[in-house]
């Protein structure tokens, strides 16, 4: 029997409320959305017609939404238009949202799938780094380089967490060729898991690990380079 | 284990996916090496930084306010 996610959703939602005490005219009903996993959300929004319902996974996702469009973009108008593109693409499908897919990965995916576009189509300047071949030791397996950098670990943390440190964190990360940025704020940004964002990114587990490593390899290098440049300073 | 091992397993060391005879072969590695140690120690260091790149919120109350406008406008429910 194909037990699909949207039905999951409609039992443990109906689960939910039923142990929460949760019914449609309760006063107390906006309270408890916040416990309702995002199918569970969905199916409030649909069957229901619960504004509210779609009123937290707004609030859930805005800022996701928002800051994988500007990752991939980095243009805040740009990312904006994919915010609206992305929310109103939402109220038109969610009636046909059968839950295939977890609804998360599906969001997530409409709004990469919405930014590269507009990436593409702007073909505004792009990484020309490549990280395809980013080892960082010889063929004897000696660590080279930046790699070796003097340790900057125990630095104070009003340093490392200073408003130029996280500047530069930024703009590193921006600086990595797109196929990497999405991955590494995939991975490192929204927290998912490898699994989550192979689904969305329709790569590989291998391929997602591998990408995620050679950006970190690259960050670290990044900050290696800031730090040892600020010891000569002080 | 050589200093490539441990560039090769960082991942797996910090999300602790190493097997018990990598993982004791990288610590062994690790406190008698310290440019390794350094690299981890830097590493993980990094990783704290990007984290808190999670708690920027972008989107300003201006573009939140307009893009509840469009969609209440849509959903005439």
């Amino acid at each position: 029997m194909c037990v699909n996610a949207l039905e999951i959703g409609i039992v443990e939602s109906r689960f939910l409320r039923k142990l929460i005490g949760y019914s449609y005219e309760s006063p107390s009903r906006e309270r408890n959305l916040s416990n309702l996993p995002d199918e569970g959300l969905i199916e409030s929004y649909i069957s229901e017609k619960d504004n509210s319902a779609f009123e937290e996974i707004f609030n859930r996702y805005i800022d996701r939404v928002y800051g994988l469009a500007l990752r991939i973009t980095r243009d805040p108008d740009q990312s904006e238009e994919v915010l609206q593109e992305v929310f109103l693409t939402l109220i038109k499908k969610v009636e046909g949202f059968r839950g295939e897919a977890k609804f998360s990965s599906w969001l997530y995916r409409v709004t990469m799938n919405a930014s590269l576009m507009r990436l593409r189509s702007e073909k505004k300047y792009e990484s020309d780094i490549s990280l395809d071949e980013y080892v960082p030791y010889d063929e004897k397996g000696t660590l080279m380089g930046k790699i070796r950098s003097k340790d900057w670990s125990s630095r104070p943390d009003i340093v490392i967490y200073s408003k130029e440190s996280m500047k530069i964190i930024e703009d590193a990360v921006n600086e990595l060729p797109e196929s990497f940025r999405v991955v590494f704020h995939l991975r490192d940004i929204e927290g998912l898991s490898n699994e989550e964002s192979s689904r969305i990114l329709d790569i590989s587990v291998p391929a997602v690990k591998s990408r995620l490593h050679r950006a970190r390899l690259f960050l670290r290098d990044k900050l290696s380079d800031y730090f040892s440049e600020w010891s000569k300073l002080k | 284990m050589i200093c490539k091992g441990v560039v090769e397993n960082i991942m797996g060391y910090i999300d602790a996916e190493l097997d018990y005879e990598t993982l004791e072969e990288l610590e062994k590695h690790l406190a008698e090496c310290p440019e390794c140690k350094s690299f981890v120690l830097t590493y993980k260091r990094m990783l704290e930084l990007t984290g808190k790149l999670r708690e920027r919120t972008f989107v300003t109350p201006e573009i939140r306010a307009k893009l509840k406008d469009l969609l209440r406008s849509k959903i005439d429910r």
